[in-house]
């Protein structure tokens, strides 16, 4: 037997090699439900059989529409085994999108998780000529209620498979066998803040690209992961970086997956599992910070001192460790083991933080003071870049050599450039191969010479580290001809616990404005210490004092920046931005266009007379 | 079971009897253990007259358990515990008494005297239990009130076996495994002894009776406790339950009452009056309503309540040390009046008794940094 290659093939070797061995967790029930390897791949084998027997062929698309949960695993896993490739589509998806990226993808059998997720393929299957079956994991509201000939629960689509595979034993494991590096593994739709999500096409080489660097000490977690490692996974799994930390770390490393209840559970069940590898999108990592600001307000006056001070020592803890790229000095050790004892453990015990080894932020940009927070508290914190396109791999924080503000140095096997006009190209083996059924934007995203065109703005610092500036469209330029990055506005805004969303608007005008969305629960416990009512998200955004509050954190930010930089008026968001309603991509991230043209009203306002 | 990797999280639970252990989080085992381990190790370290008080209060923390499974759990409220007590304290005198003394007695080994004093007290409270499916409340107090006079006039009466008022009669043998536990051993002092002892038995208990209400019968006590009309419609039986939660009680309050005795020597029936029930349930006041751990606090505190009075006395000098007139007060009269406060203060400031503080105590490290 040849050294595995692809997803499956590495599946199936850790369940030859270790077949009692721990892989999975998911709770129900409020017990954590244990899966072996065996269990793992003996399941996606049932799936590859029946996905077989359902006539999907080599090459074909499979969609799998459901929250982090183990039959994802299987069917991603089953579908890779017979070499077909896998579609995931975010769990709050509205119907319109579910419809772009299951005709786009023209994929034939869809696996949707409930009655919710079933109702949104239901509502467009008219239009999809080539969905043939759709898989529904859950019974509830949908047995006997639905009787579309298309429709098959997952009991009887892996009876199905054990049909198939007494009839053809040894068909799946063939299919795995005969993996080839050009197959096509997953499309992965970009979140598109910019125009419909374009799909991506990761082959079985570019997986293993991934597979190889993360096995590397010198890539991101060091030394590298292994069966000892628990993540949770909680982040959708259609994302390529949360792929890569659950199923990809799992197949290529043996790491073992603990699967969160829903996303508004994670805290509790981070705490339960204390996961020791933690990979979290900046939203996350504050909303954390926010979680510990709000619960820190309603605790003893004793309690509050002591955290107080030693959350002062943390800070000169953090601060030391970026001067030293995050290595310990003698002091910092002192420091930090003094303030162990009173509040870093139990505090770290209570986020679940405690067992953490490796924590990575990416995908969006986060406010260093968000990092030098968890670094302060020992949580060895990296900051990581990549992207769909080029697998999530690009450059990485090694530890020791961690600088704040940059996304890091290239990793292994990694080719990073800065192009003429600032643009950061990669070149690497886990390129993407295009994107699915429009060459023309492949063409305008991967030039001649194999360069990846990110669309992304950086710099070198120190001649090792690269920092991104901002997306190339995002860059803002003044009337006044100046160039300036919103990103960097608006992650320093965030980084107030108050602030959760800030969409920094000038392009093309005399001065800066913002768009400030307030954090309902910071808010509103600061808004309940001051014996200040409020009825709703809108009420709460219209009273003076929120506002001076805002206020002050934006004063604060200005000191930071150059006259021409500052935010000289804000406006409020009267709501909190949302998925469905479009304005939010189903990452979270905000859609300018929509906003500008949804809140086009305040923002000629806040230009409307001079400002003060 | 599974082969995981995953250590040192109390919290990730893979079997519902994790949930359900009694020592369900690691905090729990590693201070019940270092409990006993540092009461196993009190003896050497304390002088034998104030170890007397503790193995004493110790033996009557079984006690307060045992009234703790009827009042605490199953909600009956019972005054008439210090009748079982006297029960279990005569049965055992009777059959592991002194043959050639002046009062009956059996002279029978402790393994049948001890286990025969928790029956007969058992067979009195299942004999009891009738009432208690009848009434409830103040009701049910007023008959159990009327059962320890009863067991007053018929201990005072039974001179054979008592020995009557003002003279009393001698505790069982105090003879296990071939140890004496009535004379200096010859590594250990008698004190030291029966202090061990009353450890082992509080131990046995307490585990018995944290079994008891953490399974199907204990939780059917909780429910005839909260409402016993919804507890029978969803099937628990009454009568059986409130006849398991007396006999059981029972149970208790008479081994409790023989070793007792037995360890304080002589005693005569005027000990077994209203007063003594008042204790019981003072102990399982100030302890903490349905909690065993809260009774074994309540036991020991109210157990040294005379010692804390004493040491109150030497502070105070309105308050002679005797019973004798030279003040204003007497040490026991100070007892009583600190009986009486401490009821009424836990009543009103801490409900939840010694049991309640603790769990402030707990929680407020519990959550640290947080306050929730």
């Amino acid at each position: 037997m040849s050294e595995p290659t692809s997803l499956a093939q590495r599946v199936r070797e850790h369940a030859r090699r270790t077949p009692d061995r721990v892989c999975l967790r998911e709770k129900n029930l409020g017990l954590w439900e244990e899966v072996t390897w065996d269990g793992y791949w003996s399941t996606a084998a049932r799936v590859g059989h029946a996905l077989v027997a359902l006539g999907v062929r080599p090459g074909d698309r499979v969609a799998i529409h459901s929250e982090n949960r183990r039959e994802w695993l299987y069917t991603d896993v089953g579908t890779t085994a017979v070499r077909a490739a896998t579609v995931g589509l975010y769990p709050t998806n509205p119907a319109p999108e579910v419809l772009h990226v299951l005709r786009d993808s023209g994929a034939c059998v869809v696996v949707v998780e409930d009655q919710e997720q079933l109702d949104k393929t239901m509502e467009v299957i008219e239009q999809l000529p080539d969905l043939r079956h759709v898989v529904h994991l859950e019974h509830r509201g949908i047995t006997g209620r639905y009787d579309d000939p298309r429709l098959m629960s997952w009991d009887a689509f892996l009876a199905l498979g054990d049909e198939h595979a007494a009839a053809h034993p040894g068909a799946v494991d063939a299919l795995t066998d005969a993996a080839e590096p050009g197959d096509l593994a997953t499309l992965v739709y970009t979140s598109g803040t910019t125009g419909p999500p374009k799909g991506a096409m990761l082959t079985v080489a570019n997986v293993e690209f991934v597979v190889h660097t993360i096995q590397q000490s010198e890539s991101f977690v060091s030394p590298p992961a292994g069966p000892k490692d628990v993540v949770l996974s909680y982040l959708p799994l259609c994302h390529v970086a949360e792929r890569v930390f659950t199923t990809w770390f799992n197949a290529g490393l043996g790491t073992q997956v603990c699967f969160a209840e829903s996303i508004d559970t994670v805290q509790q069940n981070l705490r339960e599992v204390q996961p020791t590898l933690l990979f979290a999108v900046p939203r996350i990592w504050e909303k954390i910070v926010a979680g510990v600001h709000v619960r820190m307000t309603g605790a003893s006056r004793l309690k509050r001192a002591t955290f107080g001070f030693w959350m002062k020592v943390a800070a000169g803890i953090g601060r030391e460790l970026v001067q030293n790229e995050g290595r310990h000095t003698w002091r910092t050790r002192l420091k930090y083991a003094a303030g162990w004892l009173f509040v870093y453990r139990p505090l770290k015990e209570r986020l679940g933080l405690a067992h953490v080894r490796y924590a990575a932020s990416g995908a969006a940009p986060i406010s260093p003071e968000v990092l030098v927070f968890f670094m302060g508290l020992g949580v060895p914190m990296h900051e990581v870049y990549g992207m769909t396109e080029n697998s999530a791999v690009a450059t990485a924080n090694m530890t020791g050599r961690v600088k704040v503000g940059t996304v890091g140095e290239a990793q292994p096997g990694v080719e990073v450039r800065i192009a003429d006009d600032g643009e950061v190209l990669t070149r690497h083996d886990g390129t993407f191969a295009g994107y699915w059924n429009n060459p023309e934007a492949t063409a305008r995203t991967i030039d001649p010479d194999g360069w990846l065109h990110t669309g992304d703005v950086g710099e070198w610092v120190d001649g090792t580290h690269l920092r991104i500036t901002d997306r190339i469209k995002d860059i803002i330029i003044t009337s006044g001809g100046k160039n300036i990055s919103p990103s960097e506005l608006e992650n320093a805004l965030k980084a107030s616990p108050y602030v959760k969303e800030a969409i920094v608007v000038g392009d093309r005008r005399k001065y800066l404005t913002a768009l400030v969305g307030i954090e309902l629960d910071t808010v509103g416990s600061w808004a309940q210490q001051r014996r200040l009512a409020f009825t709703t998200y809108r009420d709460l955004t219209e009273k003076p004092e929120v506002r001076a509050l805002v206020q002050q954190v934006v004063d604060e930010v200005n000191t930071a920046f150059a006259a021409v930089e500052t935010i000289k008026r804000f406006t409020l968001l009267p709501k909190e931005l949302d998925h469905d309603e479009g304005e939010l991509t189903a990452t979270q991230k905000v859609k300018r266009s929509v906003v500008a043209e949804r809140f086009a009203d305040q923002i000629e306002q806040m230009y409307a007379g001079s400002p003060q | 079971m599974s082969r995981s990797a995953l250590r040192n999280r109390p919290l990730l639970r893979t079997a519902y009897t994790q949930e359900m252990a009694m020592l369900n989080t690691p905090a729990k085992r590693r201070s019940v253990l270092a409990i006993v381990v540092l009461a196993a190790l009190l003896p050497f370290v304390v002088t034998d007259d104030l170890l007397l008080v503790l193995t004493l209060g110790m033996i009557a923390a079984v006690g307060a358990i045992g009234l703790n499974l009827v009042t605490g759990y199953a909600g009956q409220v019972s005054l008439g515990h210090a009748f079982f007590i006297g029960l279990g304290a005569y049965t055992g005198a009777v059959l592991g008494g002194d043959p050639e003394g002046p009062v009956l007695g059996y002279g029978l080994p402790m393994w049948i005297w001890l286990p025969a004093a928790g029956v007969v007290a058992a067979v009195a409270g299942l004999l009891v239990g009738p009432l208690a499916v009848r009434l409830r409340g103040l009701y049910l107090a007023i008959v159990t009130l009327g059962l320890v006079f009863l067991g007053d006039h018929i201990f005072r009466e039974a001179r054979e076996i008592t020995g009557g008022p003002g003279v009393g009669r001698r505790g069982p043998e105090l003879t296990l495994f071939g140890i004496d536990f009535s004379q200096d051993g010859e590594v250990l002092t008698r004190g030291q002894l029966q202090f061990l002892l009353a450890l082992v038995f509080l131990v046995v208990f307490a585990v018995l009776a944290r079994n008891i209400t953490r399974s199907g019968v204990g939780r059917a006590f909780g429910a005839v406790r909260d409402r016993d009309v919804a507890a029978a419609v969803i099937g628990v039986d009454l009568t059986r339950t409130k006849l398991l939660a007396f006999s059981m009680s029972s149970f208790f309050a008479g081994v409790s009452g023989a070793l007792y005795y037995a360890v304080v020597g002589v005693f005569e029936p005027s000990a077994f009056s209203l007063l003594l029930s008042v204790q019981f349930l003072a102990m399982v006041l100030i302890g903490g309503v349905a909690t065993i751990s809260g009774s074994i606090m309540g036991a020991l505190f109210i157990a040294s309540l005379g010692r804390i009075s004493g040491e109150i006395a030497h502070w105070l000098p309105f308050i002679s040390d005797a019973s004798g007139s030279s003040g204003l007060l007497s040490v026991f009269q100070l007892e009583a009046i600190l009986y009486g406060l401490l009821i009424i203060g836990f009543l009103i400031f801490e409900p939840r008794g010694l049991f309640g503080i603790w769990l402030r105590v707990r929680n407020y490290w519990k959550g640290w940094p947080f306050s929730y």
